[in-house]
């Protein structure tokens, strides 16, 4: 047995920390689960593979729960360093791969449970939210284990799997996947848990409503009042089938743009450091977006306007610990600029906004899809049912995957904040990134009453405010 | 027909040749300028020659309502004004509650125009059946509360007659002097009062129960119904402002080092002083109860009294925070005693009590540092701390008592500068700095440089409001980044405020969403938030072309005094002073945001996009 020893790095260790406490703050790992590892160059330049060991707490790690092994002999001590070293070997011996990470991303597990006798063969799972759709595919892989922890069968399975996705689900167990950095597979894991819950929205409002449907569709029932059909077992909602087909067949005209792909070039870069307030306010604000789970990890967007540049924060939702890039960039539009700084730059040229946000809140992308019953389209509008919501904004615009710019930015003018189907939300502030942050964050409320209303059983329509039906 | 929400009438009346007339409202300047305060200056330019003296005939005096005043919408009930200061010589833009500008709004007319000067005294009597100019010879030299009551004398119930006077100050042709309605809400800075003085104008009385239409009532009504229910969920307009009134900010901005002493020197306050003067120490010793202004949900009118020292009991309004820091701690005095009783006379007499708090502070470090000497105080020992003497001042200011009186009369500029300390005044543009000290916020700061009336926190950008009790709103206070545009987007929530007619203080509450719902309600048009801002920069170039067709030098103008590089004050932990180069910086962007060259001034195309019309070339 090759003489290991610790070999503790500040910076490595710091790293595992924050991301072993943000995915316990996320809510992908319980206490003790997952495990997490990347490829290091220790001071003698040797090649090592840094791992989470067997058992630890991610929420919780301390120094001498990091071990450092090297690439080609796995066993640390009397143990392996963790029941999964081989799998994360195997993958980070796949090209670019540098980092891997494994989690209980329970939203996405629970959104591909099926009562299928084992052996299983599960279908992918189809995302419908463009985060995951076009960060971790159109299919993300589901593989049934016999032994579905640390098994030769995932060692094998897994790596094959990851050299073509960047994410793998192992059904009823969890997911692992691959990274450039250690925060990109975080990223990844964040971004599958989010599209998990989407699809469990979106499932729960359809099965909420599909009775009404049914006796909408058919009215010799609805004379005869019988008692409509049983609702169909959970990932086999034809509704649901049919939004993921189409789209699969046509991801362009369901979704706003393409997101960038994750950039790992610009992780640490602060160009203000000097403006201590306004960075406080940039920090502050992205962790609110991460903690409150507005937006999932490094997603979504965030600026402050100067006169003539903008602070822009291109991965908005990012923990204290973790943190994100944060750029000074000038205010006119550059030949490089990707479509969401774009859109940044276009709603203040026409506008007096200090302050905008980007970000995905899951459970407004899941409501936008809403369809009420005896209708044939989603809504246009989410008029809050609860007190404070309902005065605070009586009605929030949404809009369809495509639209005209100036539209967006002629309703944050009269609302603050917006919801593109397939797009997210976009909320100004007057005055202040805190202004702005009010909104998604006001926004998940309302549509979580709006959807606990559905599955309650109760008419929407008759909760919603007459006036706000008009406005 | 008139557009839903005005009555399509502006009432022209010339004091020189005693002419009325009635003019149809151009519905262009209603749909480009809105109303109060934006109609109000686009009436004014129209009329007025830059060059015109303040204190002469021909100074315009213009006086709007709004679309929304006669509705139902929370404390629209305003009146604007807007005049050449004499304080300034500048645009004078002025904004007050009660229950006059309601009653204006009621006598069928959008907009009242003053021109001219009568031959003795007049006043105006307003109804919408007569509009007559009357003799007032029988209350000159009366002051507010005797001149009001005189002129409401013979209401009727349901038909109240309501009047808005001067007092011996506005006669005496002060520099700042008021123009009150119900006795204690005034069109207070820059010097409203002289300018009435001036035109022998003692008083305008209405009368009238003219009601507007409403375009769209359920829009009108969602708007009105959110406005409310917001100003009662925010802990300031909620309680805060009805239990203690603005002096009950005076403990809060010590919190945030923001509150002045000694003429601006520095923000150190004994704690067991300042807690005398605070809103809490008037709401237990001399709070007799809480009023609102018309429609006003809030309340932070205070109804005081005060046992002499020869035992009579004294009743006015007040103080609000900015009179009990002008003439409390910025003079270094913590006597409630003093300041009630101070504030009392100066109501009384028309003054305006934060330019005569900050010119009696400037003459108290004039004084100590011997440049006024006891021989132009007619030996009076005006230091520092002297809160006995300050009825006495307010005597003496009021009446331009010769000596002392004359030098006070004319504002703290005009005082250091005859001692030949111009740079003791704390003032930009001539117009006192209010209880705010702007070394504690930048964006305050940047707002007092740019305000078109001079250091006025109400026109400048509140600010302060924003960095301490904006709740979701909160700005970074000390960002050279942030401010210019932060202060420009409080100004133009500011100026559509006062073109809506509605309470600066709803702001703590809310910015312009549910008013834009409310006014396209009421008028049937989309006033969008958009359009509502394209508004607000309309009227800012307009009042910025008219400072500089008057003769505004920003370079040497849109600054502050240089007590505000020079010393720092301690606040978050760290020295904190504005240097020059700080100051040219975020005035400079402040321009950019504007679009206004980086000299200051709207350039042609900006002022064509915002279908301006200039009167020079
Ligand atoms: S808050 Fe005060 S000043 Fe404003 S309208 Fe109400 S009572 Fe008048």
């Amino acid at each position: 047995m090759a003489p290991y020893k610790w070999q503790a790095s500040e910076d490595i260790f710091r790293l595992f920390h924050s991301i072993g406490h943000a995915s316990l703050l996320y809510d992908i790992q319980d206490s003790h689960s997952g495990n997490m590892a990347m490829r290091w160059k220790n001071a003698q330049g040797e090649e090592m593979i840094v791992i989470t060991a067997t058992g630890s707490q991610k929420g919780d790690l301390e120094p001498n729960h990091l071990c450092y092994l090297s690439p080609g002999e796995t066993d640390f001590g009397y143990y392996k360093a963790s029941s999964e070293t081989d799998i994360h070997v195997n993958i980070l011996s796949l090209p670019g791969a540098q980092a891997s990470m494994h989690a209980h991303v329970k939203e996405l597990i629970m959104a591909t449970l099926d009562d299928q006798p084992a052996p299983k063969t599960p279908l992918p799972f189809v995302p419908v939210d463009p985060l995951a759709f076009y960060h971790l595919g159109p299919e993300i892989p589901v593989d049934w284990f016999a032994v579905p922890s640390g098994s030769p069968e995932m060692a094998k399975t897994i790596p094959a799997r990851l050299a073509d996705h960047p994410l793998t689900i192992i059904y009823g167990h969890g997911a692992m996947t691959r990274g450039r950095t250690l925060k990109e597979t975080f990223f990844n894991l964040c971004l599958a848990n989010n599209a998990g819950y989407i699809v469990r929205l979106i499932e729960r409002q359809i099965r909420s409503t599909r009775a009404k449907r049914q006796a909408l569709k058919t009215p010799e029932k609805q004379e005869k009042n019988l008692v409509p059909e049983a609702p169909l077992p959970v990932g086999q909602s034809p509704e649901l089938e049919e939004l993921r087909s189409k789209i699969k067949a046509a991801p362009e005209s369901h979704f706003h743009f393409r997101p960038t792909p994750y950039n790992t070039d610009i992780e640490n870069r602060c160009d203000f450091p000097e403006e201590d307030e306004i960075l406080k306010e940039f920090r502050k604000t992205g962790n609110r977006l991460f903690e409150s789970r507005l937006s999932p990890f490094h997603t979504g967007s965030m600026s402050v306007r100067g006169v003539d540049y903008l602070l822009y924060a291109p991965q908005a939702s990012m923990p204290y610990e973790v943190g994100g890039p944060l750029l000074k960039l000038p205010l006119a539009p550059n030949p490089g600029d990707d479509t969401e700084l774009l859109l940044h730059k276009k709603i203040y040229a026409e506008s007096d906004f200090q302050a905008l946000i980007h970000a995905y809140v899951p459970e407004a992308e899941a409501h936008a899809h809403f369809i009420y019953p005896g209708e044939e389209t989603p809504i246009e509008k989410i008029i809050p049912v609860d007190a404070e919501g309902s005065f605070m904004y009586l009605v929030i615009p949404v809009l369809p995957p495509k639209f005209d710019e100036a539209r967006l930015v002629s309703l944050l003018h009269d609302y603050r904040v917006v919801v593109v189907r397939g797009g997210g939300v976009w909320a100004a502030g007057g005055l202040s990134l805190s202004e702005a942050l009010h909104h998604p964050s006001s926004v998940r409320e309302i549509c979580l009453y709006r959807l606990a209303a559905l599955e309650r059983g109760l008419d929407l329509r008759k909760m919603e405010p007459e006036k706000a039906k008009k406005w | 027909m008139a557009i839903p929400g005005y009555h399509g009438r502006v009432l022209e009346i010339n004091l020189t040749t005693g002419n009325i007339k009635v003019e149809a409202l151009d519905a262009q300047d209603v749909l480009l300028y809105l109303g109060g305060r934006g109609l109000a200056t686009k009436l004014f330019y129209d009329r007025i020659e830059p060059s015109a003296d303040p204190l002469g005939p021909d100074n315009v005096i213009v006086i709007a309502s709004s679309p929304l005043v006669g509705s139902q919408a929370p404390t629209a009930a305003r009146g604007h004004m807007v005049y050449k200061s004499p304080l300034t010589g500048y645009i004078g833009t002025s904004n007050s509650g009660g229950t006059w500008g309601h009653t204006f709004k009621a006598t069928g007319y959008d907009a009242l125009i003053i021109r001219g000067r009568a031959s003795h005294p007049v006043f105006i009597d307003l109804s919408p059946e007569k509009i007559e100019i009357l003799d007032a010879s029988h209350l000159w030299g009366k002051n507010v509360p005797e001149s009001t009551d005189s002129l409401t004398a013979g209401s009727t119930p349901g038909n109240l007659y309501r009047a808005l006077v001067i007092g011996p100050a506005g006669e005496n042709l002060v520099k700042y002097a008021v123009v009150a309605n119900d006795k204690n809400r005034v069109y207070g800075r820059g010097g409203p009062g002289a300018v009435f003085g001036s035109k022998n104008l003692k008083g305008i009385r209405v009368r009238g129960r003219e009601k507007i239409t409403i375009a769209d009532e359920a829009r009108y009504r969602s708007g009105v119904d959110q406005a409310i229910y917001l100003l009662k969920q925010a802990p300031i307009t909620k309680r805060l402002m009805r239990e203690l009134g603005t002096a009950g900010l005076i403990l809060l901005i010590n919190v945030i080092n923001m509150l002045p002493h000694r003429n601006f020197l520095d923000v150190n306050h004994d704690e067991e002083k300042l807690e005398r003067i605070s809103g809490e120490a008037i709401a237990r010793g001399y709070l007799e109860k809480a009023g609102s202004c018309y429609l006003c949900p809030i309340g932070c009118q205070r109804h005081t009294a005060v046992k002499t020292a020869d035992g009579r009991v004294r009743r006015g309004e007040g103080p609000e925070y900015e009179t009990t820091v002008l003439m409390g701690p910025v003079c270094d005095v913590y006597d409630l005693y003093y300041i009630i009783q101070a504030n009392y006379l100066a109501n009384e007499l028309g003054l305006d009590t934060v330019t005569f708090g900050g010119t009696v502070a400037c003459a108290m470090e004039l004084f100590e540092k011997g440049y006024l000497t006891p021989e132009q105080t007619d030996g009076l020992e005006i230091k520092f701390g002297r809160g006995d003497l300050l009825e006495k001042l307010v005597d003496l200011a009021a009446y331009r008592r010769p000596g002392l009186g004359s030098l006070l009369a004319e504002g703290s500029y005009r005082l250091a500068a005859a001692c030949g300390h111009p740079e003791l005044a704390m003032q930009v543009k001539k117009l006192e700095i209010p209880g705010y000290d702007p070394r504690a916020s930048y964006a305050q700061a940047l707002g007092y440089m740019t305000s078109p009336t001079g250091a006025c926190h109400l026109r400048g950008g509140y600010a302060v409001s924003l960095a301490f009790f904006g709740g979701t709103k909160e700005i970074p206070r000390f960002s050279l980044l942030q401010s210019p545009i932060a202060i420009r987007n409080m100004q133009n929530t500011g100026i559509l405020q006062d073109s809506l007619g509605v309470c600066r203080f709803t702001g703590f509450s809310f910015a312009i969403e549910p008013w834009a719902r409310i006014v396209s309600g009421i008028t049937g048009y989309d006033f969008s938030t958009a359009h509502l801002e394209e508004i607000a920069n309309r009227i800012a170039a307009l009042e910025r072309l008219f400072n500089l067709e008057a003769g505004l030098k920003p370079e040497e103008e849109d600054v502050l005094p240089s007590r505000f590089s020079e010393i720092p004050i301690m606040s978050e932990g760290k020295p904190r002073a504005i240097s020059r180069e700080n100051m040219i910086q975020m005035r400079r962007d402040y321009y950019r945001a504007r679009g206004w060259n980086d000299d200051g001034r709207p350039g042609e195309s900006y002022l064509r996009e915002m279908k301006i019309e200039p009167k020079k070339a």
